[in-house]
């Protein structure tokens, strides 16, 4: 934008913009916009509709998805930023090359990115910056993961005695499941309680699956599967959530073991489910959609990252979330949905609380007890849920947040502007 | 009431002599500051109204200037291209010397009035640098992180500073404090952008600010976020408040509603026992006809002089004490 241009607009909200909430609101040239946002299906690990299928190839398919649903131009696209965690070597390789496939030509750089379960967002976020800096003009903030191939015991490397020897260092390599069961009984999180969020949390996607509030945001992919009790190789076409199982409630997942630890209040029913999947959002200048002509759907305010203890890694949001309150002004009564991601019942059920979220506006179409969390997608698999939730119901401002292994935190806010 | 045309120029800051009593600096730019040239007025209050003594054009709009406290010729403006220039008004059309460090406008200036060797900057870069007018490059940076509208020397301290910017907040630096950050106070005082501060001459913890949200807050720095009083009034933001230097519950405050409003924060009246309490409008000046953006008390002679300067491209001088009746 140029110096005049700049210089008009921030007098324009000097003169206008009195509240915070107003001045997020507001429009301006050099805001960074979503024109499009979708996702793949989210499908369970080793069983679901992606079992068969490499993470790269689910990418593709979500490239080809933005391509299409958007009618961007593919040369247009300068960058292309993929979150992923478990991909080994990084994943950088095949997802230029998944990005090929797709569709986009040499001159469209790509790379991975992983901060652990909010590398989606990050990507999105590192995209949006690199908008904002003038190092790109177009891109792509991307997530993907495919559980059923990557995810197991390698998935953490050996640690050096050197890191072992510190004690701080070494809890990074705690299992989510064990710390998230410490944190859960040092926090007083009852079962009870945790099972009724995520008893709430099924019940919400299974309405929302069944409602059709899924079909926006999900782009259908073809892919090879082989039945598991035949044996038969077949092409199936993915485009609904496999991980949400319908009828459930507190009273069944009551009944499901502990799985860390005898006495423990964690178990398979109240946590993320292990689940393939990918997401993208395609992101830009105001002034450049306008030009191109291209739909926006929702911009992207800014992000916040914080870190906490390790062990503790599970109040992430909690940390995160103020962050971005403090640098935007705004208020937990200005934002009209939280999506925070469900890694644990425990742990969001915490940060909710603390923060002191009505908890009718966390997750309105459930989260990812039921229907997982694909560790690499989920922040990006988020901006296209909420972006079109805030759509269908009329409202303006939302936030992502989720907690982050090794001990951090991060946050997104967003506005919908259909 | 004098008054002066800064033809072809509209007004953003105007400052009185710390050196002669009837020297006034008009930092002025074309095209209401959005595009374009700047130009520095050194006007003279004579017998005979206000004269142009001299000006410097610039080529990027002036947002502000400040007189040195060293040496009684020299002032330095804030300029939209990011530099800051420091002109000689003995001398004729260049600055004496120039920095360019900020990456954005330039949009306050401040000296320092205690150690005289030292002024600060602040910028829409999201930074606030210190600078001495014989270094070619800034003492220090500061980080703010967000567009920081103004900064501002604490009156009797040659370390203190605090700058105020578009996250609402005020910060208090101090300079004796360890690199990088200095901060030592950190305070939100309005839910919208702030735009403009000062130190109370009088109180040294005092301070008021203002911005977008149109309330003028007075605060306390030895009870932080605890506003003491809000002043209501203006219609639109207000871009610039001044305490009197003769009158400390008084301050002058110039807004986009087009007028240069009076107000006590209530702290002179004896009467008034609970802090918050004791806040109101004292007169307004009306004369502008467009965004007043600039306003500053004369520190010579009778109390109660002050000038403003504003987008009708006119500075005005006139004599508080006439707004607000017979004190």
């Amino acid at each position: 934008m140029s110096g005049a241009v700049s210089r008009l607009s921030n007098l324009t909200s000097q003169l206008s913009g009195s509240s915070p909430r107003e001045r997020i609101l507001q429009k301006n040239p050099d805001d960074i916009v979503v024109t499009c946002a979708l996702r793949s299906a989210m499908t369970k690990g080793g069983k679901g509709g992606f079992k068969d299928t490499h993470a790269a190839d689910i990418l593709a398919g979500v490239f080809q998805g933005i391509i299409k649903k958007s009618g961007i131009d593919p040369k247009l696209v300068d960058d292309i930023s993929v979150g992923n965690v478990l991909a080994p070597g990084g994943g950088a390789t095949e997802f230029r090359a998944a990005a090929l496939v797709a569709g986009f030509p040499v001159s469209t750089a790509v790379k991975a990115t992983n901060r652990q379960c909010s590398s989606g967002l990050q990507a999105c976020v590192d995209i949006a910056s690199a908008i904002a800096a003038g190092v790109i003009d177009i891109g792509i903030g991307a997530g993907v993961e495919s559980m059923s191939n990557n995810y197991g015991p390698d998935a953490v490397s050996e640690f050096s005695e050197l890191l072992n020897g510190v004690k701080l260092a070494k809890d990074c390599k705690v299992p989510m499941g064990v710390l998230s069961e410490q944190m859960a009984k040092d926090r007083h999180i009852a079962r009870k309680n945790q099972d009724a969020f995520a008893a709430k949390s099924y019940q919400k996607a299974e309405a929302a699956q069944k409602a059709g509030l899924f079909d926006e945001e999900i782009w259908p992919i073809e892919v090879d599967f082989e039945d598991p009790k035949s044996g038969e190789k077949k092409r199936i076409t993915v485009s609904k959530d496999d991980g949400i199982r319908y009828g459930m409630n507190e009273e069944a997942l009551s009944k499901i073991r502990p799985a860390f630890a005898k006495d423990g209040s964690i178990h398979a029913g109240n946590a993320s489910q292990i689940s393939d999947g990918a997401a993208a959002v395609l992101l830009m200048k105001r002034s450049t959609a306008e030009k191109l002509g291209q739909k926006i759907i929702g911009k992207f305010v800014t992000a916040s990252v914080a870190g906490v203890e390790p062990l503790l890694m599970g109040i992430g949001p909690w940390a995160s979330i103020p962050k971005l309150f403090e640098k935007t002004g705004l208020t937990k009564d200005d934002v009209d949905i939280f999506e925070i991601n469900e890694a644990f019942a425990s742990q969001c059920l915490w940060c909710a609380n603390e923060l002191g979220l009505d908890e009718k506006k966390i997750n309105p179409k459930g989260g990812a007890i039921a229907f997982g969390h694909p560790l690499g997608c989920t922040g990006a698999r988020q901006v296209s849920t909420l972006l079109t939730e805030l759509k269908r119901t009329h409202q303006k401002i939302g936030l992502t947040s989720m907690c982050i292994g090794t001990g951090m935190g991060m946050a997104a806010l967003w506005v919908s502007e259909d | 009431m004098l008054s002066f045309r800064t033809t072809g120029f509209n007004g953003y800051a105007v400052k009185y002599s710390p050196f002669f009593d009837n020297r006034i600096a008009c930092a002025a730019s074309a095209n209401f500051g959005l595009v374009g040239n700047g130009r520095l007025y050194i006007l003279a209050l004579t017998p005979q109204g206000i004269v142009c003594e001299k000006f410097f054009d610039t080529q990027d709009s002036l947002f502000d200037v400040a007189f040195s406290e060293s040496n009684a010729n020299q002032l330095a403006v804030a300029s939209g291209d990011g530099s800051i220039k420091l002109f000689d008004a003995t001398l004729n059309e260049f600055p004496i010397r120039q920095w360019r460090e900020h990456t954005r406008e330039v949009f306050s200036l401040s000296w320092n009035l205690v150690d005289k060797s030292i002024f600060a900057s602040s910028s829409w870069d999201g930074s606030v640098k210190i600078w001495n007018p014989t270094a070619p490059q800034s003492l220090r940076n500061i980080y703010i992180g967000s567009c920081t509208y103004s900064v501002q020397f604490q009156p009797s301290s040659p370390t203190v500073l605090s700058a105020v910017s578009s996250d609402g907040f005020m910060r208090v630096f101090d300079l004796r404090a360890p690199e990088p950050s200095a901060e030592i106070a950190k305070t939100r005082v309005s839910p919208g952008e702030v735009l403009t501060q000062d130190w109370n001459k009088y109180r040294p913890e005092v301070i008021a600010t203002a911005g977008v949200d149109r309330a003028i807050r007075v605060w306390d720095l030895k009870m932080p976020g605890a506003c003491q009083t809000e002043l209501v009034g203006h219609e639109y933001a207000v871009r610039r408040v001044a305490w009197s230097p003769h009158w400390q519950d008084v301050i002058l405050s110039a807004s986009y509603d087009m007028s240069v409003r009076v107000w006590t924060d209530g702290s002179a009246s004896s009467a008034v026992a609970v802090p918050g309490t004791g806040g109101r409008m004292m007169g307004v000046m009306d004369r502008h006809t467009e965004f007043v953006a600039g306003v500053d008390w004369c520190l010579f002679g009778g109390e109660g002089w002050a000038a403003s300067t504003g987008w009708d491209e006119m500075v005005w001088v006139w004599d508080v004490g006439g707004i607000i009746g017979s004190r």
